[in-house]
């Protein structure tokens, strides 16, 4: 086989694998901790358009995970609207709001945005954790909106078991990598990275780097939004605190950092690695050990921005396309075929 | 009306002391060009060697500057010194380190946690101290006292930090750097050096801050959150990099989180604040007196 | 007919006018020169043209129309483009990857974007160079990357912002042969050049400016041999008359 025939060979694996879980694992605790693992993945795939793709440094995205979930559940309690289409609402405002605060913002430099989507997002948390009303619609405050048990099914968006949501988040985040790849090989995505690294060249050749970026933005904001009805339709309750927190934030962010922003595989990978470390030592430390999670995130992030600023995606990605050469030569038609798939180095990661 | 003079007066001491918080935050950015978004948890760091210091030792809160201001300096000195200058000098050629941002984050997760861990979740304070509670008469209005010793520290001190850039040779030095790190440093300036005693002086400053809080305010692992947005806040409605600007900026914040709830509740006077600084940004990024930058 | 004209450009910035009435032509297929003393104000006059700001007073207009004020990226949608004097590569990307950003300028194609870049490289004799990282290659090769990347955008006016510095002069005659090539194909060339051969040998016609203003207008024979060029380079004591 040649290279990128194992490459996809590899890929089909893995999507089996992952179709596979719930057929073979059938604790409740572990598929709950899958979703949450999805569900982060998916978030960071998506920030990483405007954090990676986009090169800016957007602290505040919980914001948009808050619209999104507060959007859909407002309008399934108080109107009886199908969260479905809520979580389209949800996004489309998202986007509205995404784009409003990245026309002034976006131009300015890293600094500045950054603390701009800081201040956008807890404004927006003091905003809905103090008012009750916003005109018709009931926010409740802090105590935040709970979504009592209705009938289950695709309709509602609600589900007895794990397994449904389980696809669901696997289907969006499969969605949203599946995006980003295009996107990277894309008019689009060749402009962003072109206005990210040298934005006065890439305006010479005709790109409106202010105008990708927005794009960027609009489409993160959008797809985050999503992710927040599924977050409130998975839990059953949303309150500021915990969905429009800096710490979701800041999480996403760091997660995304981690893993590598700008690549594709970036994020998950982040994800990958840093949720399990959050899960376990927020079981084994929780009382003893408090914040540990949050102090190994901190620690690791200096780390890598000090040895591996690209993300640990790259040490992992050049050892599989090591793996990937090595397996490709083994084979019997290696002579035959040479090299294919990705070009050395420069341009793109393709997994 | 009465009330909105007292309002007034003790909006304005609060905010001198708002103003010091941030003058740190202003001053790394102007020599560093960097927002040390960690200055919130060194301000924490502050909080709580002040409060040690006085527990252990018994004595006023204003005298354990002594201990607190040469160990913040030094703190922030190594700080620089051993996580930040690295990245520096992987990123010397790119416009803006955004690198930099992102360490100064992870540095106040570790921070705010670590102490977590260390002392955990109680909220201290210091009730026997000699300022807590303690108003001042005049006429009917009441004045808070540890707000006003609070007030003249402030302007004490930013006149002297002002004094210190105008007048002496490290100053100077300092100064130089921050306007052009190249020539300064063929002029025979450290640039690391200088960035290393620059961010000292700004975290030395948390730490004269947070001694002027722990009188009154409450001590807790993420006291420096709430202080760390409002610094970001003050110091871009002043303008980032200047020392006076971070004072105005303060009194501003302070002067509208006293006399709004007046008008308004207190949460509509926080988002007010918010709105304020996205208002700034947009309009006028470089602020009341800050320095013109390429947009 | 002529493809730029700028008439009575003026800039200032504050007190200081950098830009001075300036007027100057090129016909379409011409490579025309601009040169000066140091702080003549020919990097302002070219960036004013490049859209990179706003001339004070005067206009500019290209293929007819005023382009004053115009965003860079709009400029080179219309088919004028330009090169960088300090060169801005994309380094972490390949050859082919810089170029192809440019072409993206035509189509939406990917294929198609990297097709055309392909064959950009081609003509540029360059495309062996194709996958190489952008900030592995050497000052010569990124200077004609920069020249790619601009072809690529398929202009009709091409400004180099001394595109010979740094060269040595064997590179300098290749670069020449380049752009002389490139006029062949139909491209028109306003060039900013400090290296006299270089611009002596490339020109058509060469304007000459100091303080701002135009003192020269000519072909390089006749500008060699001009007075006030020669007292503007050298000194008074050298003016032959």
């Amino acid at each position: 086989m040649n290279r990128s025939q194992i490459n996809t060979a590899a890929f089909a694996g893995l999507l089996l694998v992952a179709f596979g879980v719930p057929l073979v694992v059938r604790s409740a605790t572990y598929l709950h901790i899958l979703v949450l693992l999805y569900f982060y993945a998916y978030l960071t795939t998506s920030w990483n358009l405007v954090g990676g793709f986009a090169g800016v440094l957007p602290l505040g995205h919980a914001a948009f995970v808050g619209i999104g979930a507060y959007t859909s559940t407002i309008l399934s309690l108080q109107y009886g609207i199908s969260p479905w289409l809520g979580m389209l609402v949800g996004g489309v405002l998202a986007t509205i709001v995404g784009v409003v605060i990245g026309l002034p913002t976006l131009k300015m430099r890293g600094a500045y945005f950054a603390l701009a989507t800081i201040a956008f997002a807890e404004g927006l948390r003091v905003i809905v954790e103090n008012i009750d009303y916003l005109g018709p619609f009931n926010l409740n405050g802090p105590r935040g909106l709970q979504i009592p048990p209705m009938d289950n099914g695709f309709a509602n968006f609600m589900f007895a078991g794990k397994e449904p949501y389980y696809y669901i988040i696997l289907i969006l985040l499969i969605g949203v990598l599946a995006l980003t790849w295009l996107i990277s090989r894309s008019k689009l995505g060749y402009y962003l990275n072109a206005g990210g690294e040298e934005p006065e060249a890439a305006m010479a050749l005709g790109v409106n780097v202010a105008r990708a970026k927005l794009v960027a933005m609009a489409m993160s904001s959008f797809l985050t939004a999503l992710a927040g009805t599924f977050y409130a339709q998975f839990t059953l309750y949303i309150h500021p605190k915990s969905i429009i927190s800096l710490d979701l934030s800041f999480e996403i962010a760091f997660i995304a950092l981690i893993g590598g922003r700008g690549s594709i595989a970036g994020p998950v990978l982040g994800a990958l690695l840093l949720r399990p470390v959050s899960d376990f030592s927020r079981i084994y430390f929780g009382d003893t050990l408090p914040g540990m999670h949050l102090i190994i995130f901190g620690a690791v992030l200096i780390l890598v921005m000090l040895f591996q600023p690209r993300g640990l995606q790259e040490p992992l990605t050049r050892a599989y396309h090591g793996l990937l050469d090595r397996w490709a030569k083994e084979s019997p038609d290696a002579a035959a075929n040479g090299h294919s798939g990705s070009q050395g180095g420069a341009a793109h990661a393709d997994s | 009306m009465l009330y909105i003079v007292e309002d007034s007066i003790n909006g304005i001491l609060m905010g001198s002391i708002y103003g010091l918080t941030a003058l740190g935050l202003t001053i790394i950015f102007g020599v560093l060009k960097v927002i040390n978004f960690a200055h919130g948890s060194l301000l924490m760091v502050g909080m709580y060697a002040a409060y040690w210091a006085v527990t252990l030792t018994g004595v006023n809160p204003y005298l354990s500057l002594v201990i607190v201001v040469p160990v913040m300096f030094f703190f922030g000195y190594y700080l620089q010194d051993i996580v930040i200058k690295p990245i520096f000098k992987a990123e010397k050629n790119v416009r803006e380190p955004i690198t930099v941002i992102i360490v100064t984050t992870g540095i106040w997760y570790i921070l705010d946690n670590l102490t977590l861990l260390i002392f955990g979740p109680q909220y201290r304070n210091l009730p026997d101290n000699p300022l807590r509670g303690k108003m001042l008469e005049l006429g009917d209005m009441f004045i808070s006292v540890p707000k006003l010793f609070g007030f003249i520290t402030a302007v004490v001190t930013v006149a002297g930090i002002y004094w210190f850039f105008q007048k002496t040779r490290t100053g100077r030095a300092i100064r130089a750097t921050s306007l052009d790190r190249e020539a300064a440093s063929l002029m025979g300036i450290n640039q690391y050096k200088i960035y290393n005693v620059a961010f000292g002086i700004g975290t030395a400053t948390a730490g004269i801050a947070a001694v002027t809080l722990v009188p009154f305010n409450n001590v807790f692992p993420t006291v420096g959150v709430l202080f760390d947005i409002k610094g970001f806040i003050i110091v871009v409605l002043g303008g980032l990099g200047s020392i006076p600007g971070a004072l105005i900026g303060g009194i501003i914040v302070g002067l509208i989180e006293s006399v709004g709830p007046e008008f308004m509740t207190a949460t509509w006077t926080e988002a007010i604040v918010y709105g304020l600084f996205l208002v700034v940004l947009f309009v006028k990024p470089s602020g009341l007196f800050g320095m013109k930058y390429d947009w | 007919m002529q493809i730029l004209k700028v008439t009575d450009m003026t800039k200032d910035f504050g007190g200081l006018r950098a830009v001075d009435n300036l007027s100057l032509s090129i016909e379409k297929g011409q490579i025309l020169g601009l040169i000066g003393p140091n702080g003549a104000g020919k990097s302002t006059a070219f960036n004013c043209i490049a859209g990179v700001f706003a001339p004070t007073t005067g206009t500019i207009a290209f293929a007819g129309e005023k382009i004053n004020g115009k965003k860079p990226w709009d400029l080179c949608k219309s088919g004028l483009a330009r090169t960088f004097q300090i060169v801005k590569p994309f380094a972490t990307k390949s050859v082919l990857y810089n170029v192809t950003v440019g072409s993206f300028i035509s189509t939406n194609n990917r294929n198609l974007a990297e097709e055309k870049a392909l064959k950009v490289l081609e003509e540029l004799s360059f495309a062996d160079k194709k996958d190489v990282r952008a900030g592995n290659l050497t000052i010569a090769d990124r200077k004609r990357l920069e020249i790619a990347r601009a072809l690529a955008t398929g202009p009709q006016l091409l400004l180099l912002d001394e595109v010979m510095a740094g060269l040595r002069p064997s590179e300098v005659d290749e670069m020449v042969a380049i752009i002389k090539h490139l006029r062949d194909t139909g491209v028109t060339i306003f060039v900013i050049e400090h290296i006299m051969r270089a611009i002596m040998a490339l020109s058509d016609r060469i304007v000459v400016i100091q303080f701002g203003k135009k003192i020269a207008e000519g072909t390089p024979d006749q500008i060699a041999s001009d007075e006030n060029v020669i007292k503007a380079y050298l000194g008074e004591d050298y003016a032959v008359s």
